[in-house]
């Protein structure tokens, strides 16, 4: 698979500072679904303005296409198709009007560009809602309209910067649906953001891990959470005056073992198939237990484990970072 | 960039036929300019004046104007022009504001485009509250008296100078609405200017009301010019050579406002959504 996008070293400073995004390097290859994961002020929406024109580049090179971001703009512009975080369509133009004005700033002929907005009217089930205006739709609508805007011309890269923020599960797991037929049907490249873990581990061929401006890891989400080594399971022992962590570490296959209070927390590459055994185990030790619970790896933990905090920490902590470079990427809109 | 900036042009025109509230409003905004100045600044109230509401011994200070609101319609279809033109940009602000020049940026499109499709818009509401106020300025009592034998070259050539007018302002003020990033920032740069811009033009009183220092600067006001092109069309029946001549420098004089407030609009639109 041939790579459509090439980034290397791209870096970009707000002021003499503040350095928002910080040298990253990574490729997305034709036809696949790529997002970049991370919390709220990680860099994510700053790296999608370079790749899409509308922020410029402080250090690195982005090839999109073959095309230099930098250098040959116009020419990026004519095949990507850019859905922003807002909803940003004319609430006083109708559903299609909205179409075919993208489809006339494409250069898309208005017969093609007419025929083209009914089917992606359909696609997002909006076809009985064409000649109302967009002002009426609901927050739903309105964002499922505004994902196949940017579709009147067929771009070869759909860039989507954090496409279900704000949104109920209905509504999310349909713009998922459309998402991954675009992706199957019509071969579109997806560079999505987002910070919603299962969004990201249920679309994405390619996950790239965002935090502080830099990127921590990148691989397949079986891949990411392959490298965990396995399940967690979590045991609470009744009485357990005794550390147990040395018996638990010797049963065969437990790769980690870390204890709080009378709960043991265990690393195993399978817990279904050693579950039982660790039960008998402890049995036999005279010792019951009282609450067991197990999971799989999620993309969370393999953002603990990279960066020592989880998401919603990590979201937190970047509150103020994030909004001090809100202010800055406003002042210099 | 000529489609698109009629694209551009004719989204925000369709938004208006839906909406016409803004512009009725400015159109209806003559009547009160009219009414109530043509009646509280009639300089026959303080020097008297003919008979029938004319300004009799003051018709040749006014231009040849036979009544007040005669000299003084043409000034407000000026003054329309202008309050029309700088707040109708505020569509550009908000597009601002709401990301929605961030997508247009994001199309393969002339970074002027965006900025003539404003022009274009304002230029075309703009032309809407000429004849409104036309009108009223005809139907509303002691009103506007065309000259004997004013006709339909007459009428042509009046709103093509108020669209010159119109032009002149709207290539202005959409440069600053695209230049802005808040609303606050864009009503307290139309307050700063518009107010000057208005009285600093003959649109009320003639040029030779103004005294020494500012009449330069009131003479090369756009609104002055449009006002005075027009009221040579209005009041006279045939132009002497003179009056052709001052007819031409002052459409001349617009033309070079207008041509200068494009290369500006142009320049501010480039450097406001040039990449950062």
């Amino acid at each position: 698979m041939s790579n459509i996008i090439e980034v290397n070293g791209l870096t970009k400073t707000f002021g003499n500072s503040l350095r928002v995004v910080d040298g990253i390097s990574f490729s997305v290859g034709e036809g696949e679904i790529f997002s970049l994961l991370g919390p709220n002020g990680a860099g994510k929406t700053t790296t999608i303005r370079m790749l899409t024109t509308l922020a410029s580049i402080t250090e690195g090179t982005a090839m999109v296409a073959g095309h230099d971001v930098m250098k040959e703009p116009n020419a990026v512009r004519e095949i990507i198709g850019v859905v922003p975080q807002e909803v940003t369509l004319d609430n006083e133009l109708k559903g299609i009007e909205n179409l075919l004005l993208a489809g006339k700033l494409q250069h898309v002929p208005n017969s093609v560009a007419k025929s083209r907005a009914l089917e992606l009217l359909r696609l997002v089930e909006l076809d009985g809602f064409a000649d109302k205006k967009v002002g009426t739709y609901s927050g739903g609508m309105k964002r499922r309209l505004q994902l196949v805007a940017a579709l009147v011309h067929q771009p070869r890269i759909l860039f989507l910067d954090e496409p279900t923020v704000g949104l109920d599960i209905q509504t999310r797991t349909r713009i998922w649906d459309y998402i991954t037929r675009l992706n199957d049907e019509q071969g579109v490249t997806i560079f999505m953001t987002t910070h919603y873990l299962e969004e990201a581990d249920r679309l994405s061929d390619v996950v790239s891990i965002m935090d502080r401006g830099t990127i921590k890891v990148e691989g397949t989400p079986t891949e990411l959470k392959d490298s965990l080594h396995g399940d967690v399971l979590t045991i609470t022992v009744a009485d357990g005056g005794d550390d147990l962590t040395g018996f638990l570490q010797s049963i065969p296959h437990v790769a980690e073992v870390t204890r709080t209070d009378d709960s043991y927390r265990l690393k195993l590459p399978k817990v279904e198939s050693v579950l039982p055994e660790i039960i008998t185990t402890v049995a036999s030790k005279g010792l019951k237990i009282t609450e067991t619970s197990f999971s799989k790896p999620t993309l969370d933990q393999v953002f603990l484990e990279i960066t020592g905090r989880s998401m919603r920490d990590a979201e937190e902590a970047n509150n103020h970072y994030d909004s001090h470079a809100s202010v800055h990427a406003r002042e210099t809109r | 960039m000529i489609v698109e900036s009629f694209a551009l042009g004719r989204r925000a025109l369709t938004k208006w036929v839906r909406n016409p509230f803004a512009v009725i409003v400015t159109s209806l905004q003559a009547l009160f300019w009219l009414a109530l100045f043509g009646d509280s600044f009639n300089p026959t109230n303080a020097f008297g004046g003919g008979t029938n509401g004319s300004l009799g011994p003051l018709q040749t200070a006014f231009g040849g104007a036979p009544t007040y609101i005669t000299f003084l319609a043409p000034g407000v279809i000026g003054l329309v022009a202008l309050t029309g033109m700088s707040f109708m940009g505020v569509d550009l602000v908000f597009d601002r504001i709401n990301g929605y020049l961030d997508v247009l940026r994001a199309f393969p499109i002339p970074r002027t485009s965006i900025y003539f499709g404003g022009v274009i818009q304002n230029v075309a509401k703009g032309m809407v509250a000429a004849p409104i106020t036309f009108v009223i300025a005809l139907v509303i009592p002691n009103g506007l008296e065309l000259g004997h034998g004013f006709g339909v070259v007459d009428l042509l050539g009046v709103f093509a100078i108020v669209a010159l007018l119109t032009a002149v302002f709207a290539t202005f003020f959409t440069g600053v609405a695209i230049s802005v990033k808040s609303t606050d920032s864009f009503f307290a740069a139309i307050n700063f200017l518009t107010f000057p811009i208005m009285f600093t033009s003959s649109a009320f009183f003639p040029l030779s009301f103004f005294p020494g220092w500012l009449k330069p600067v009131a003479q090369a006001n756009p609104i002055t010019l449009a006002s005075d092109a027009m009221r040579l069309l209005i009041v006279n029946s045939n132009l002497s050579a003179p009056q052709i001549q001052a007819l031409v420098g002052d459409v001349a004089g617009l033309a070079i406002f207008g041509a200068v407030f494009s290369v500006l609009g142009v320049l501010m639109a480039r450097n406001a959504l040039r990449a950062r």
